[in-house]
């Protein structure tokens, strides 16, 4: 009998191993009870069970971007706010994966770990979410792209937090047609890549600040084309002779392709990564595309056109923002965040002191050389234009990245229209709405 | 505010129900403790050469100079295992477990139960034991830790049990009612069938068989009634089905209960019912009916029927053995060949959760009867490599293996259950969504593989956790009852069959929640299915039957 009990003891084994897996899924229970609970097929969240009682969603000045009212998801009443913060809020649907009511639903819906979606609607307190953007600047600037697709992101590069952020084409979340257009459940400003252009000579200048010894005494010598390794690089005009700073705020591609050469593929590829080109950041915890460069194996004719954002190079409309922010913040780049109440890390040192103030210098000669303060209503901003010939019979993509230097109004942008044409005609006129709408927000009287 | 006053008054019964059912699983488990058991020894042999006084506190004792013995005879010319003393409704008999120097009685050669009675002088070796009154002990005997807490009375009394069992099912049956605003009648008759069930039985045991505890019975109608209320809303056929299933199931638990009551029956029968069981086996081979990737059932005039289910209980039966008998005849080579084959047919209907299940059960019983590690770690090595085969040739075994532990990475499609069930239950929360009013039970095969998520989502997840620690603690519970037992035979089967319910329960825990490769078996007593209930209750006889007070005739050590 004893000994029978006791090599019984293999049931208790089996007893203690089963007490063990309770305890691991007790743990799993309570650690990754919101990644349970938000999966998208949950019924609790979607259909008649899903956002009719859910949290609001406010803008940066309290302003309600979504709503639940007796029942039905309600949102703001201007539908250029409406389609301007589509991809921010999102709508009904799962279909926008980075919207907020997609990734916060079981949030918003007042899950909790204890009573899971069990309350009734009376009982439940439902978290509501605040935002950082400007609901107004997010609707002007929806307007102002005039139905044209692309991408318009404005960010404090002090603080982190993001003023606009605005993806199209857009369809309106109160009534969601039954064919929204394609690309429409993308948000743009993180979540695409388009080819750069002339704004990427924002990368091949700090490159060459970085690299090519006195680089101010340097000139370059445009003659509307030049051969490099057998093939010609074309510029838009005959620039003479000329400096990096006029080089720069004129786009010249020859200059750029020279400088490019002078670098080198592997100082270009350095410098490409480093500035985050390639890089992918969290913002808010959505990861934003990764750009392309890559000339680890191009030739002497695809080094060049590289330097010109041209070639296979392509960016994120965030990340420029980014780059241009660590550029007016003396090299050490925030990182953008929407979600009001998040902490705004960093997204590292981009560049050194002297090169960041080098590329302001040159970036703020561009416009206020070139375009004018007027274009920005008086606002002190340092920019880009590109045109990306993206090839197959289209209009090249506008551009137009920047940033302001008041210490007020520390805010980075980047415009992208799709098949804009020329930067300046296409993407400037959002990018002044934009910094105007978003300085304003901050308290600049234009 | 009316309306803030009845979600009050909801979302209060749910919490309610949970408190509750802790509360009933505590109460049947303390009962069960504060039973009182035998205090003094049976009987008293007193060693003559060196006048020691050794008692005799089981039915089965093996005499040796083992350590492992029950009575140890510090006595070179003891054997090791010399004999056992045992206990039969005849009397008290001695069998020589082929020792060398031979066991005496009265000085005569004693063989195969040769009956003792009191003042006869037991030989082994060149000591003698006589046998003496168990009053004649004057020590305390040690008790077990369960029973640490023996008190006259259990801590509530049978009736009153029932009472709150019933109450529960009723308020499951309310909160049906409570999720859809009308009143739901298929409910409250599933809820009287099972009070009428757990009286009629209650009053069987009680006042035709004399037995005087419950707790066990009391669980299984617990268990049994929360899973039929579960099914009403999700099916209600099933839910009738596991309800008839549950009576025919306590029918055949009291008849194997009739059945064992003389442990030594085994031996006349364990050929016939092995030879049954495999024809079980090949008739579901031949006539089986493929579900689900397994052909694991046969259909007898329209009703479903598993036979691999009432296969279990054979397992169990034909695995435990009496002591002289486990003393004698220490070859496993029979159980294993019909193990072989019982695993065999269940791989090739292609029931790899089932096949699992009897070898586990397998290892559990070997261990306990011989010890021969030798013997088991050869089977293990053998199972590995014919499961290995298996992934081979069973690409969906194989896909079942890569979903584990990423079923949240595959939703939609290879770990759409899996992920289903994580959801639902973490929807559910502690305290559940309200009984009817879940997702989870419109997943396929949901009533049966995926029942502990749907009890989560429902009823919360502290008592889907209940309902496993419940089948924990059965085994916890058949191995401190098994110590007194009137036989190994009860000691075993008990100890495996709760190893068995259990270890069948964390395959399908464990499986649907992904920290076990989903195999599809039943959860005991809750998941639907009418030969599983079936075979619950018949596992359930095993236990019973450990506890020495089931088939005493006085009612002297029990309380009521």
């Amino acid at each position: 009998m004893k000994r029978t009990m006791t090599r019984s003891v293999i049931a208790l084994v089996l007893a203690l191993c089963f007490l063990l897996g309770l305890g691991y899924l007790c743990f799993r229970f309570f650690t990754e009870n919101d990644l349970w609970a938000s999966q998208t097929y949950n019924r609790y969240l979607s259909g008649g069970k899903g956002l009719g009682a859910a949290g609001t969603i406010y803008d940066r000045n309290g302003e309600v971007l979504a709503e639940s009212v007796s029942g039905e998801r309600v949102y703001s009443s201007d539908s250029s706010i409406r389609h301007g913060t589509l991809h921010t809020v999102g709508d009904g649907s799962y279909n926008i994966s980075t919207a907020l009511q997609t990734r916060y639903r079981s949030q918003l819906v007042g899950h909790s770990t204890v009573f899971g979606y069990g309350l009734p609607e009376s009982l439940k307190s439902m978290s509501n979410m605040r935002v950082t953007l400007d609901a107004d600047a997010c609707g002007k600037v929806y307007d102002a792209f005039a139905g044209r697709e692309g991408a318009c992101f404005v960010y404090n590069y002090k603080t982190g937090d993001v003023m606009c952020m605005v993806s199209t084409p857009a369809y309106d979340p109160q009534n969601v047609p039954d064919n929204p257009p394609d690309g429409s459940y993308l948000n743009n400003c993180v979540s695409s890549t388009f080819t750069p252009g002339s704004i990427f000579k924002i990368v091949t200048a700090v490159a060459a600040v970085e690299n090519i010894d006195n680089i101010d005494d340097v000139t370059f010598t445009c003659e509307g084309e030049k051969d490099f390794g057998g093939d010609v690089v074309t510029c838009l005009e005959h620039h003479g002779t000329l400096s990096l700073d006029d080089a720069f705020s004129q786009s010249c591609n020859i200059a750029f392709a020279e400088m490019a050469t002078m670098v080198g593929a592997d100082k270009m590829q350095d410098t490409a990564e480093k500035l985050g080109v390639t890089k992918s950041f969290n913002i808010s915890g959505v990861k934003t595309a990764e750009g392309y460069f890559d000339v680890t194996k191009a030739d002497a004719n695809q080094l060049a056109w590289s330097g010109v954002g041209q070639f296979t190079d392509m960016t994120n409309p965030a990340q420029m923002a980014i780059l241009c922010g660590a550029i007016a913040n003396g090299g050490d780049a925030k990182l953008p965040v929407y979600i009001d109440g998040g902490l705004a890390g960093s997204a590292g040192r981009l560049m050194s002191e002297e090169t960041a103030s080098k590329m302001a210098d040159i970036m703020r000669y561009t416009v206020s050389g070139h375009y004018g303060d007027n274009m920005f209503g008086g606002l002190s901003v340092g920019a880009k234009t590109g045109t990306a010939e993206v090839g197959e019979d289209k209009e090249p993509n506008g551009w137009m990245v920047g940033y302001c230097d008041d210490k007020d109004y520390p805010l980075a942008f980047a415009v992208v229209v799709e098949e804009g044409g020329y930067g300046f005609y296409s993407a400037g006129p959002i990018a002044r709405t934009a910094m105007i709408e978003c300085a304003e927000a901050l308290g600049f009287e234009g | 505010m009316t309306q803030i006053l009845a979600d009050i008054a909801v979302v209060g019964l749910r919490i309610l129900l949970v408190v509750y059912a802790v509360f009933i699983i505590y109460q049947c488990f303390a009962s069960m403790r504060r039973h009182k058991r035998q205090e003094s020894p049976l009987v008293m042999l007193y060693n003559e050469t060196i006048k020691e006084k050794i008692p005799v506190l089981c039915w089965e004792n093996s005499i040796g100079r083992s350590k492992g013995s029950d009575i140890v005879i510090a006595d070179p010319t003891v054997s090791r295992n010399h004999c056992v003393l045992l206990r039969r409704k005849e009397g008290w008999f001695v069998s020589d477990s082929d020792s060398k120097s031979g066991t005496l009685v009265n000085g005569k050669e004693a063989g195969f139960r040769t009956p003792v009675y009191i003042d006869d002088k037991i030989t082994v070796g060149s000591t003698t034991l006589q046998l003496r009154r168990g009053e004649e002990f004057d020590e305390e005997v040690r008790h077990h830790w369960f029973f640490s807490k023996t008190s006259g009375k259990p801590s509530v009394s049978t009736p009153l049990l029932l009472i709150l069992i019933n109450l529960f099912h009723l308020f499951m049956a309310i909160e049906i009612c409570i999720t859809f605003s009308e009143v739901r009648l298929p409910a409250f008759e599933i809820w009287l069938a099972m009070v009428a069930f757990s009286w009629v039985l209650y009053a069987f045991s009680r006042g035709v068989l004399g037995r005087l505890n419950f707790e066990l019975e009391s669980i299984a109608l617990f268990l049994t009634g929360t899973g039929a209320l579960l099914l009403v809303e999700q099916e209600i056929r099933d839910a009738w089905i596991q309800v008839i299933a549950a009576v025919a199931g306590a029918v055949f638990y009291l008849v194997i209960l009739q059945f064992i009551k003389n442990p030594d029956r085994i031996v006349k029968w364990r050929m016939a019912i092995m030879l049954i069981s495999l024809g079980f086996l090949l008739i579901n081979l031949i006539f089986g009916v493929a579900e689900f990737g397994a052909t694991n059932r046969i259909y007898i005039a329209g009703v479903s029927v598993q036979p691999s289910e009432l296969v279990k209980v054979a397992y169990i039966f034909v695995g435990a053995s009496a002591l002289d008998h486990l003393q004698t005849k220490r070859n496993l080579l029979e159980f294993i060949v019909f193990s072989a084959l019982c695993v065999g047919a269940l791989a090739l209907m292609g029931d790899f959760g089932t096949a699992l299940i009897f070898f586990v059960t397998f290892l559990v019983i070997s261990i306990t009867r011989s010890g021969d590690y030798k013997t088991v770690i050869l089977a293990v090595v053998a199972v590995i490599f014919a499961g290995m085969l298996v992934l081979q040739f069973k690409p969906y075994i194989a896909d079942r293996f890569a979903i584990w532990g990423h079923a949240l990475e595959d939703p939609y499609d290879a770990g759409y259950q899996q992920a289903g069930v994580l959801t639902y239950i973490a929807s559910g929360g502690f305290f559940g969504t309200g009984v009817g009013g879940g997702v989870l039970k419109y997943y396929g095969a949901s009533e049966t593989d995926l029942v502990f998520g749907i009890v989560s989502e429902e009823m919360g997840f502290i008592i889907a956790l209940t309902i496993a620690m419940t089948l924990f603690g059965l085994v916890i519970y058949s191995r401190a009852i098994g110590t007194r037992s009137r036989s190994t035979f009860y000691s075993i089967s008990a100890v495996c069959a709760a190893s068995m319910m259990l270890f069948q329960s964390a395959l399908n825990i464990f499986g649907c929640t992904d920290i076990l490769p989903l195999t599809g078996v039943t959860l005991p007593f809750i998941s639907a299915g009418g030969s599983s209930m079936l075979s619950c209750w018949g596992m359930l006889a095993f236990i019973k039957a450990a506890d020495e007070r089931t088939y005493s005739a006085n009612k002297l050590n029990g309380p009521d």
